[in-house]
């Protein structure tokens, strides 16, 4: 417990010196922003004169943010996520720690737990200047489901941090690591429709979470429980995984 | 009683095998010099008593503490210095030694104090609140030898501790390494730098191709295996002095480097007694100038050449 404290509080340094936490919030935030405003302004960006664009909603507006936070956001969680832990092996950070009565439990949970404050600074900061702007330009998109939207996305978020980190933990190479990261994302995403997968794949997350802001709540639990299961699971793999390596 | 002890430590890397059976015993308060040519399986050695890779097969015990890979327990009480320190870069050198200092559990004003005096050990604090990205090889040596050290480690693993230092720093950290010995810590070193292991250590142990080869004390190892030569230097060119020597029933072999400025003899004796009455006879008789006269003192490298049966050197 005290060397996961002391882990915790230095990755969470990390997370703030390194710029991490700065660049996150900063790129929530503009995408929060920029979805309202966009909708808002796309009748001066494109001149309509053959076509007429329809009335946009805060309903939109919410789906369209929400889908860039699945993808934007998936992204950006890979790249902070690919190198955590296989970077420090190959640098030989990992084993000047890991030589310390330090272990490798801590080590990996506390660089999950630190970047999953850092998406949730993220998110935070992106719901509130999606939601603000949308209210003033279009209309209340409905505090309630919107927060519960936008946690879910962060769910989706962590999970991401916790299926990169088990590669991280297998490969020494961190662009392998995040390219299978991403393919696995991908395929999840890509098959969230099909029988099965459309109630338990984590890929099949967003579109709670689009349902939820919508206000028609979550249809199928099962993609939520499964989600939260398979987070803790791989990082028990990733532990696992880890144990046995060469430092 | 032993603080590090190996028993068949075996570790073999896909085919490649590093260690073949080791068997290490080292005493409480020694400074134990671990030698061995490149590729040899020091540093594995020393990775698999930290805790920081698994043998394939065999035992170890440090401390009386059966070595398990990342074990705490017997982490908390050993210090270990890897062969190429690497650290987070965005941190100063201070910030990096209180986070290994909470690592160990120190308390806030304990660490404070530890810190200090271990940067001012290795010299390094003017540039304690420098970013760790900026500095040199040797500060990074010495900021690896001052983290190693945070928690009065009861053995401490140094990985060739002097390879980057300067002559400075390589005399620090001996005098360190001595006083580290008065206050019985273990230490158990690797190098290849043999004069620093002549200065501090009291047992030698030379590992070849993951076996041990020889283990005995620095003066031992000299006496065994130091060549038996003598330097002889004219200040004249001096053809004749060789064929003088070869005459002779006591020696063995003679090395002879022709200049302008003079002639240099390495002579390998037979009989070392023999050959400290005789020699100075034979120079005085041969009529030429005498500028040098010395028997060379024999040094652990020669053990090591020798042992190692690679190329002898310059007798
Ligand atoms: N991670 C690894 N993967 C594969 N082979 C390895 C690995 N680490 C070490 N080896 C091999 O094990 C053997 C021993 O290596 P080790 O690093 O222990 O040597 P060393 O005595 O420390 O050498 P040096 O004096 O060069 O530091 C070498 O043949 C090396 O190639
Ligand atoms: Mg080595």
């Amino acid at each position: 417990m005290h060397s996961l404290r002391v882990m915790l509080h230095n990755e969470l340094r990390y997370q703030l010196r390194s710029y991490r936490l700065l660049i996150v919030a900063a790129v929530f935030f503009l995408f929060g922003l920029g979805t309202p405003l966009l909708f808002n302004y796309l009748d001066v960006l494109i001149p309509a004169e053959d076509f007429v664009l329809p009335e946009f909603t805060a309903t939109d507006v919410v789906e369209e943010y929400l889908s860039t936070v699945a993808q934007v956001g998936m992204l950006a969680t890979i790249l902070l996520a690919m190198g955590i832990v296989a970077s420090e092996r190959d640098r030989g950070t990992a084993a000047m720690t890991l030589s310390k009565p330090v272990g490798v439990g801590a080590f990996i949970l506390a660089k999950f737990l630190a970047l999953s404050a850092t998406l949730a600074a993220g998110a935070i900061v992106g719901a509130a200047g999606a939601y603000l702007y949308t209210f003033v330009l279009f209309d209340d998109p409905g505090a309630g489901n919107f927060a519960a939207a936008n946690m879910l996305a962060w769910v989706y978020l962590v999970f991401a941090t916790s299926l990169t980190i088990l590669f991280s933990s297998h490969f020494k190479n961190q662009l392998a690591a995040g390219g299978l990261a991403l393919v696995i994302l991908i395929v999840l995403a890509l098959t969230s429709g099909l029988v099965v997968m459309r109630e338990f794949s984590p890929g099949a997350l967003m579109t709670e979470a689009q349902s939820l802001a919508a206000g028609a709540g979550i249809q199928n639990w099962g993609v939520v429980a499964a989600t939260l299961t398979l987070i803790p699971l791989l990082l028990l793999a990733a532990w696992h995984v880890f144990r046995k390596k060469e430092l | 009683m032993p603080v590090i002890l190996c028993r068949n430590l075996t570790k073999v890397f896909g085919k490649t095998p590093a260690l073949d059976k080791l068997d290490l015993t080292v005493d409480e308060g020694t400074i134990y010099g671990f030698l061995g040519p490149n590729g040899a399986g020091k540093t594995t050695t020393l990775k698999i008593l930290t805790g920081l890779s698994q043998p394939t097969s065999g035992q170890a015990w440090v401390d009386g503490i059966e070595v398990q890979p990342n074990s705490r327990h017997l982490q908390s009480r050993i210090g270990y210095l890897p062969e190429e320190p690497s650290f987070y870069t965005w941190m100063s050198a201070r910030e990096y030694m209180k986070f290994v200092g909470r690592i160990f559990n120190l308390s806030p004003g304990e660490n404070d104090r530890r810190c200090d005096q271990l940067l001012e050990l290795v010299n390094l604090e003017e540039a304690a609140g420098r970013r760790i990205a900026g500095f040199s090889r040797g500060m990074r040596q010495r900021l690896g030898i001052a983290q190693a050290l945070i928690n009065r480690p009861k053995v401490l693993f140094l990985d060739e501790p002097s390879s980057a230092l300067d002559p400075f720093g390589r005399a620090e950290i001996l005098e360190t390494l001595n006083r580290l010995k008065a206050e019985a810590t273990t230490v158990f070193l690797s190098s290849h730098i043999l004069a620093d292991v002549e200065r501090v250590c009291d047992i030698v142990g030379i590992i070849d191709q993951g076996r041990l080869v020889i283990e005995a004390s620095v003066d031992e190892l000299r006496r065994r295996f130091a060549r038996s030569v003598f330097v002889v230097e004219f200040e004249e060119t001096a053809p004749a002095f060789a064929p003088l020597l070869d005459a002779l029933p006591w020696i063995e072999r003679v090395h002879t480097e022709m200049g302008t400025e003079g002639a240099r003899f390495s002579i390998r004796v037979k009989d070392m007694v023999t050959a400290k009455q005789e020699l100075p006879r034979v120079v005085a008789a041969s009529g030429f100038t005498l500028r040098r006269y010395e028997t060379e003192m024999p040094t652990l490298e020669d053990a090591f050449l020798q042992l190692l049966g690679r190329k002898d050197s310059n007798a």
